[in-house]
């Protein structure tokens, strides 16, 4: 069912990891992006995943959802695999069939690139699943503030985005309703041709999109009722604060990248 | 002979997530072809759950529903979907499913699907336009251009359409107007009346249920409470208002009246009958 798509699901739970400030987690998560990026040897990798798995284990995310987040990237994945499986031409030549062959140097980079994808994904749920949507938005926010000064309306972008997220489940449970209704009457979304089965989903789009039309008004109408003009001179019900944890954080995963560096300086693999 | 029967029935939503809610638990009943049932319980007690059952659009944590005697077998899709035209099924709010161009089409949709040929599905589409009270003008129009209230008579008429052997109406009333309210409450009961099919009313106002329905089926925290006769249910007032529901306002004056000594036998759950009562009463001590 449409419930089962987890990009961006938070996952509540009350761990260090939980608890970071929303600005730091998004700092640690470029950092980690950083460390995939610069790693260059599988152990500089596996430096990388020590490190993503620790921070899993400490936010007692199941593994459950770890696969999830996994599965909708799949074909990404394979497509990496083989496209790096067929124009790495270094190393030795393993097998040659036509105008492709497979080398020692092509196996290792495909293999190579396949767990960097997978460790980036898994990497940046993290952040997702231990962050409330609104926490994250409420730090791009902060982050992105000093934009303003060039005249971008980052304020304005950020309660869209809060919007935006806050209504993912909302529509999400619509579309199951309404899915559902059309059922009840008959519906059937799951046999025919590919264009008979666009055709059904025609019954669910168009009372989906007016009811988002509908909400879209309503919201609107109510943020102007309660005087909403902007950013301008708005202050918070929730600040954000660093702790000592925080600080903790950032030492840590600064501490990993050095050693990442320094593993593939040394290149003992 | 029982239409809707279900065994050991349970539902758990999301499990395995920390939001894991038992909302069916272990729930047997039986509900007889022909009869008008009124669905009742807090909110939150599982009354939706427990009837997207019936036309099989969730499928059971555990346990099994029979429609007409025969068990649902979620491993032949192919099956359900007669389930779901024989057992219709009017969600909350129903007006926000419409999406044809005109009104007449919307409640074809149904029919259609059941691949009726092209003059049944017109006496049905017309025949239900009728019984809910949507005039023949009506019927070319956008249904987007109706009011609130006539949109939800279409949105019902569009399962009435299909000619279900089990019409379920979930809170068809709801934020409606008394006098909408009235209109789709008599509706119902001439249906009912009409085609002499099983309907089953899940509805939060106790004055609505006592009105039409025969037999209260009553819901509390996922459990069956009670499955009883309309006055057999309402006797139990104390247990009512124990798990937050209540008997219609009727019912309480009168027991009210009973308790100060006024010489009444007959429980009262409708206005009308209160009316009466009271009349005969004066009468007799003239
Ligand atoms: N899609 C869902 N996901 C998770 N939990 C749900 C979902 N739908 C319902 N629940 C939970 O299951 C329980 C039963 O819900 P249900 O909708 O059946 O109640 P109800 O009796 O119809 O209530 P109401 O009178 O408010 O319509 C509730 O506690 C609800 O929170
Ligand atoms: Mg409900």
């Amino acid at each position: 069912m449409i419930k089962d798509i987890t990009i961006g699901q938070f996952f509540p739970g009350q761990s260090i990891v939980h608890r970071l400030d929303p600005r730091i987690k998004l700092l640690l998560t470029v950092i980690y992006i950083v460390m995939l990026f610069i790693a260059d040897t599988f152990l500089g990798l596996f430096a990388g995943i020590v490190f993503l798995a620790a921070a899993y284990a400490i936010s007692q995310i199941p593994l459950k959802m770890i696969l999830k987040s996994v599965k909708p990237i799949v074909p990404l994945i394979i497509f990496t695999g083989i496209l790096n499986l067929f124009f790495i031409t270094t190393g030795e030549t393993l097998i040659k069939f036509w105008i492709f062959k497979i080398t020692t140097g092509s196996i290792k980079t495909a293999v190579f690139m396949i767990i960097r994808i997978i460790a980036l994904i898994i990497g940046t749920s993290l952040l997702t699943y231990t962050t409330s949507p609104i926490a994250l938005t409420d730090a791009i926010e902060r982050v992105l503030s000093p934009l303003k000064k060039i005249k971008l309306p980052v304020h304005e972008v950020a309660m869209m985005m809060t919007i935006a997220l806050r209504f993912i489940p909302t529509l999400v449970e619509e579309t199951d309703k309404i899915t559902m209704a059309q059922k009840a009457r008959g519906a059937d979304m799951e046999s025919g041709s590919l264009i008979k089965r666009a055709k059904a989903l025609i019954p669910i789009l168009i009372p989906l999109f007016v009811s988002a039309f509908r909400r879209a008004e309503e919201l609107a109408m109510a943020m102007e009722c309660r005087c909403y003009h902007g950013g301008e001179g708005r202050t918070r019900l929730k600040q954000l604060h660093c702790a000592l944890r925080d600080m903790y954080a950032v030492f840590i995963s600064a501490a990993f990248i050095a050693l990442v560096i320094i593993i593939d300086r040394v290149n003992i693999f | 002979m029982a239409v809707i029967e279900t065994e050991n029935l349970t539902y758990v939503y999301g499990e395995g997530t920390p939001f894991r809610k038992v909302a069916l638990d272990n729930v047997n009943l039986s509900v007889e072809e022909g009869e008008l049932v009124g669905v009742i319980g807090h909110t939150g007690s599982g009354k939706s759950t427990l009837i997207e059952h019936f036309n099989a659009l969730l499928r059971p944590t555990s346990g099994n529903v029979f429609i007409d005697g025969e068990r649902i077998n979620w491993d032949e899709k192919k099956t359900l979907r007669d389930i779901r035209f024989k057992v219709g099924l009017v969600f909350q709010y129903p007006e926000y499913q419409l999406f044809e161009d005109t009104v007449y089409k919307d409640i074809a949709f149904g029919p259609k699907n059941m691949e009726l040929d092209e003059n049944e599905i017109d006496r049905r589409v017309r025949e239900t336009a009728r019984l809910v009270g949507i005039s023949e003008d009506m019927l070319t129009k956008s249904p987007f251009d109706l009011s609130g209230g006539q949109k939800r008579r279409v949105a019902i008429a569009g399962v009435m359409a299909m000619e279900p052997k089990v019409l379920i109406l979930d809170e068809p009333t709801a934020g409606l107007d008394p006098k909408g309210r009235e209109t789709i409450l008599e509706m119902i009961h001439h249906y009912h009346r009409e085609k002499k099919n099983t309907v089953m009313l899940v509805s939060h106002s106790m004055e609505d249920v006592a009105k039409i329905a025969k037999k209260i089926l009553v819901m509390n925290d996922g459990r069956l409470f009670c499955y009883d006769d309309t006055k057999k249910v309402f006797e139990r007032a104390d247990e009512l208002n124990a798990m937050g529901l209540s008997v219609p306002q009727i019912t309480r004056v009168f027991n009210r009246l009973k308790e100060k000594g006024i010489n009444i036998t007959e429980d009262v759950y409708t206005v009308d009958f209160g009316k009466k009562l009271v009349e005969k009463v004066m009468e007799m001590k003239k």
